[in-house]
């Protein structure tokens, strides 16, 4: 009775943690993919070039740390192989209110970042500026709002002026909006008394220029540190769940195999009466065991491959990483590697493998005469 | 009746002829405004969100390139030294005993929590240094007529682009100042009242100070006294001072 | 008729030890599981009760506005009135005051004078009155690189980038310079007891961790505070009970007209912490129903081995003249007490690897070391009462579900063809 019912309810269960690993890890590198993706397409560029003082975090080195961009620089930039950033700390005035605030130059006519920086051309009204859509729920703007900046230029003489909000963006990278007022450089450049200056370069992906003079090299490693750890933590967090469905599923092949051992010491008997070495029978019902694994797998496609496809085309919806501060997008689609799925099925069938093995090795020890007769022992 | 309109006509542009130049104004302000050196005590009423302070301290400054300001109250900043020399800034902590340079970058930040920075407290070059004036109007305010100027900056790093200042036609004292962006925008409002003859030099001893684009009701500096030219022993110039 | 089958049970451990290890190991599994995937999902919601919501967290209306300003002007007062009252109102809680301060971080030479500075991100809080529970809230323990907590008054943790990159060991002087409550310029000399790691750029460049006493002393906030954060006991966030809290509290104290007057909020009122919430119970409950699901197939393929372990017995029994019903009966009372020790001791291991993982958590070590205070990672469980049937239900009526099946086979048996299957 069952053994096929069994097998295949071990088989279910083994698929099951099967499919689930690879969902949960496909979220986790999905959400990887798409924070670093976006970090990179709103923020970092395929790395940057900072003045070497300056440092994002520390709004009071921005003031001095702006270089002039030498004609190498600047043929790139209209190949569009690097895109310059002026940094300036500012004042904004919602309503009364002073709120602190990181005017950001860049190039309205750039392509390495996916900010709508062609909001900023429009040459009537100059001073345009582009916000994100959390920084303009918090100073409260619509867009067409007025809001009034001031700033010190290089100098340190005030100047203040209405902006225009063009645009209002949506974007998941925090660093991208949070308090982040937008403007086109060569305006920002003018308002500053920084001609032809920026605080860093963001590169393109093809950016041939390697080591500018006056410019320090912040590699994607550097730029995403932060996210990179909240990654690795949460990868930690999901292997201990791992391992725990994985050994429910093992404890069931592994009750399945001290059983069939236990009634089937005549067939061992017999094996080795035939003239099989014991690791030969132990091998058979090793790869017996093993066998649940690769049904599991064959099954787990089975139902998993649409499901998975589904949930990947679909994506599962979040909605709250802004808020918190993290970079999480909206909705996250998982993302099935390659290694993943390998690395997946090889844990499977190694694990099923291993848990088959160890009630196997009952069977180096039993009597071969003991075992025909089909005696407990 | 034609005759009449001439007259007007005359007597205006005469007027305007006779009119003092507006640098020459502005040079008499600055010679009641400057001095060798001097030494005056103030009080300072910081209006906050929620309450009001009053700090007041004694100040030794000479030219505009060295002041020495020691805190006399409350009990909190007794003993606190600023010490200016040039564009250094250190200030000296009884409680820590420590003097800690401010640099550059933290200039700009604001005083004692007032619509000044410690770069605005720096800054005191005469108008005529920083300004290109322009005589635009007379008003009348508080009673007194005054010459209203228009300076724009003819330095490359005045904190404001250009004032609007009503001098005192008589004292050659400003009264009421506005300071704008360089894009027009108006940034603040000081009005200065308490005019008095001290040492040959009228001097408007209250000055109220406003951040328009701030809710707020700004800070008042009130010079409670003040000296001009005096012996100042060179010492009270070096970081020495801050700890004696 | 039990007593008889539970003295076979423990007597013939080849009948039993087998069946209940996995019984126990299955439900075990899914219990501690469970508590821990509730963990997991809710490490996020209890960093930021941590660190910056408290299960509810107390402000003025003022401050609550411009709150990543961090406006110390707009702070609460009365704040040791306040917090008495709280205690006294809300006894099965707890109530500590944070405050958040900027300025910078000034390091003197051997004259007093400055050597290096750089920006501080301040937060204050009790770090020293004996028995706060905010070093371990704050995890500044575990964040800890060089040193030691602060022991004494005048005694502060730095970031441990800026020692390094100013050279500043432990036991060296630094310098607070920022602005009080007031607007006042603020000095505060402090002593290097340790410094941290915190895993967040911002944070590692500048931040500094000192009492509150020395806080309120510094920056002229007499009882005064800018927050009040509140905790329930069991440290388990209860959105039901924070929501009758927070009601109860604010037609007490707080006012519309009255921009200081203190305002409660709960974690859910902040940073969208609400939607996040909702998610992670239901992910959370997904994925537990899986496990549960998933054991529930463990265990009845269990109790089907069972019924095939014991397929010569049956026959001897029915060979001796015993019923098929009776057999099945004593089976299936077996299953059920077999099911019972199994999931008993399951849910008891479960709830014990649980109450440890709530209680002390699981350093991940060195994979996740150092990696900072704002990085959860120490794994945490969370026990909820529906561990205490979640395993044990299943546990119970899978085994006996399976015992069932398997027993059925009992009916099918031929006597003429039973000895020959006894034959051997």
């Amino acid at each position: 009775m069952g053994a096929g019912l069994r097998t295949w309810l071990n088989v279910a269960v083994l698929s099951f943690a099967f499919v689930v690993i690879i969902f949960y890890n496909g979220m986790l590198d999905g959400w990887n993919r798409q924070g670093r993706n976006d970090t990179i397409a709103w923020v970092t560029g395929a790395g940057q070039f900072w003045h070497p003082g300056f440092d994002r975090f520390d709004p009071y080195t921005f003031q001095d740390s702006h270089n002039l961009l030498s004609p190498e620089i600047v043929s790139e930039v209209e190949k569009k192989n690097l895109s310059p950033v002026l940094v300036s700390q500012a004042t904004a005035f919602p309503q009364g209110r002073s709120l602190g605030v990181i005017l950001k130059g860049i190039d309205p006519e750039q392509t390495i970042l996916s900010l709508p920086s062609s909001a900023l051309k429009d040459e009537i009204n100059q001073d345009n500026a582009i916000v994100g859509k959390r920084f303009a729920e918090s100073a409260n703007l619509k867009k067409g709002d007025k809001l009034l900046i001031r700033w010190r230029d290089k100098n340190g003489t005030f100047d203040a002026r209405e902006v225009n909000i063009a645009e209002i963006f949506n974007c998941d990278v925090p660093e991208a909006d949070n308090g982040q007022v937008y403007l086109s450089i060569n305006n920002l450049q003018k308002m500053m008394g920084m001609q032809n200056e920026a605080s860093y370069l963001v590169a393109g992906e093809n950016n041939p220029v390697k080591n500018p003079d006056n410019w320090i090299f912040r590699d994607l490693s550097f730029l995403l540190a932060d996210f990179d750890k909240l990654i690795l933590s949460k990868r930690v967090g999901a292997s201990i769940m791992q391992v725990f469905l994985l050994l429910i599923a093992l404890i069931a092949i592994f009750d399945t195999q001290v059983l069939s051992i236990f009634r089937r010491q005549k067939e061992i008997g017999t094996y080795i009466a035939l003239g099989m070495t014991r690791i030969q029978v132990v091998g058979i019902f090793t790869v017996e065991g093993g066998t649940h694994s690769i049904l599991a797998t064959l099954l787990g496609a089975l139902y998993g491959i649409p499901l998975l496809l589904l949930i990947n085309k679909t994506g599962i919806s979040f909605g709250i990483g802004q808020n918190m501060n993290i970079t999480l997008a909206d909705t996250i689609y998982p993302y099935y590697s390659l290694k993943l799925i390998i690395s997946t099925i090889l844990l499977v069938i190694l694990s099923a493998t291993i848990v088959s093995y160890l009630p196997s090795r009952k069977i180096a020890k039993m009597k071969p005469t003991d075992a025909l007769k089909g005696k407990l022992q | 009746m034609k005759l009449l309109i001439i007259l007007i006509t005359a007597t205006f542009s005469l007027f305007a002829f006779t009119s003092p130049d507006a640098m020459e104004i502005l040079d008499k302000v600055d010679r009641n405004m400057s001095s060798r050196n001097r030494i005056f005590e103030s009080e300072m009423i910081i209006h906050g969100r929620r309450t009001s302070r009053n700090i007041t301290s004694v100040t030794y400054s000479e030219g505009n390139k060295q002041s020495f300001t020691e805190y006399l109250s409350p009990a909190r900043e007794l003993g606190t030294k600023m010490l200016k020399l040039g564009n250094q800034l250190w200030i000296y902590s009884p409680s820590t005993d420590r003097i800690i340079q401010i640099s550059g970058h933290m200039l700009r930040q604001s005083v004692m929590g007032s619509d000044l920075s410690y770069e605005d407290m720096m800054d005191d070059r005469k108008l005529t240094e920083i300004y290109s004036a322009e005589l635009t109007d007379n008003e009348i305010i508080d009673n007194r007529n005054t010459y209203v100027l228009v300076l724009t900056t003819k330095v490359e790093d005045a904190t404001y682009f250009k004032q609007k200042i009503w001098v005192d036609t008589e004292r050659y004292v400003p009264l009421k100042q506005e300071m704008f962006a360089k894009s027009g925008q108006l940034l603040k409002r000081t009005s200065l009242s308490e005019v008095k003859l001290i040492q040959g030099k009228w001097f408007p001893t209250r000055i109220i100070y406003k951040d328009v684009l701030k809710d707020g009701e700004g800070t008042e500096f009130t010079m409670t006294s003040i000296k001009f030219d005096q012996n100042i022993p060179d010492y009270i110039f070096t970081k020495a001072a801050l700890k004696k | 008729m039990i007593k008889f089958i539970l003295k076979g049970i423990l007597r013939d451990r080849s009948r039993s030890l087998l069946p209940v290890i996995v019984v126990a190991a299955g439900v075990f599994l899914t219990v501690f599981l469970s508590s821990y995937l509730s963990g997991v999902f809710s490490d996020m919601i209890d960093l930021s009760a941590r660190f910056t919501t408290g299960h509810v967290k107390i402000m003025t209306r003022a401050y609550a506005e411009n709150q990543e300003q961090m406006p110390n002007d707009l702070a609460l007062f009365n704040v040791s009135a306040l917090k008495s009252e709280l205690i006294s109102e809300y006894p099965d809680m707890e109530w500590v005051e944070r405050i958040h301060f900027g300025g910078l971080l000034d390091v003197p030479d051997e004259n007093g004078e400055t050597r290096g500075q750089g920006p501080a991100a301040g937060t204050a809080i009790d770090l020293l009155s004996s028995g706060s529970s905010e070093p371990e809230r704050m995890n500044v323990r575990k964040s800890l690189v060089k040193g030691s907590l602060p022991a004494n008054r005048g005694e502060a943790l730095i970031s441990d980038d800026f020692a390094e990159k100013f050279d500043v060991s432990v036991g060296n002087e630094i310098t607070l310079f920022g602005s009080t409550m007031n607007g006042s310029m603020m000095f505060k000399t402090f002593v290097v007891s340790g410094t941290l790691r915190f895993g967040n750029a911002f944070l590692d460049r500048g931040a500094v961790f000192i009492d509150i006493l020395d806080a309120q002393e510094a920056l002229d906030m007499n009882d005064a505070s800018g927050e009040i954060l509140g905790y329930f006991n069991d440290r388990e966030y209860n959105d039901l009970k924070a929501l009758s809290v927070k009601e109860k509290f604010n037609a007490k104290y707080s006012s519309i007209t009255d921009e200081f007057s203190p305002e409660m909020l709960r974690l859910v009122d902040q940073n969208d912490m609400g939607q996040y919430l909702m998610m992670s119970e239901n992910v959370g409950s997904i994925m537990i129903i899986i496990f549960v699901l998933a054991m529930s197939v463990v265990l009845w393929n269990t109790g089907l081995l069972g019924g095939l372990r014991r397929y010569s017995e049956y026959g001897i029994r029915l060979a001796l003249g015993e019923e098929k019903k009776h057999i099945y009966g004593t089976t299936i009372l077996e299953a059920v007490l077999i099911g019972i020790i199994g999931s008993l001791v399951g849910t008891a291991l479960g709830l014990g690897g649980a109450w440890y993982l709530q209680t002390y958590g699981l350093n991940l070590g060195s994979v996740t070391q150092n990696m900072g205070m704002m990085i959860p990672t120490v794994l945490r469980a969370k026990i909820s009462p529906a561990l205490f049937y979640i395993g044990f239900f299943p546990g119970v009526i899978a085994t006996v579900l399976g015992n069932a099946l398997a027993g059925l086979a009992i009916y099918k048996r031929k006597t003429s063809r039973l000895f020959k299957e006894l034959e051997v």
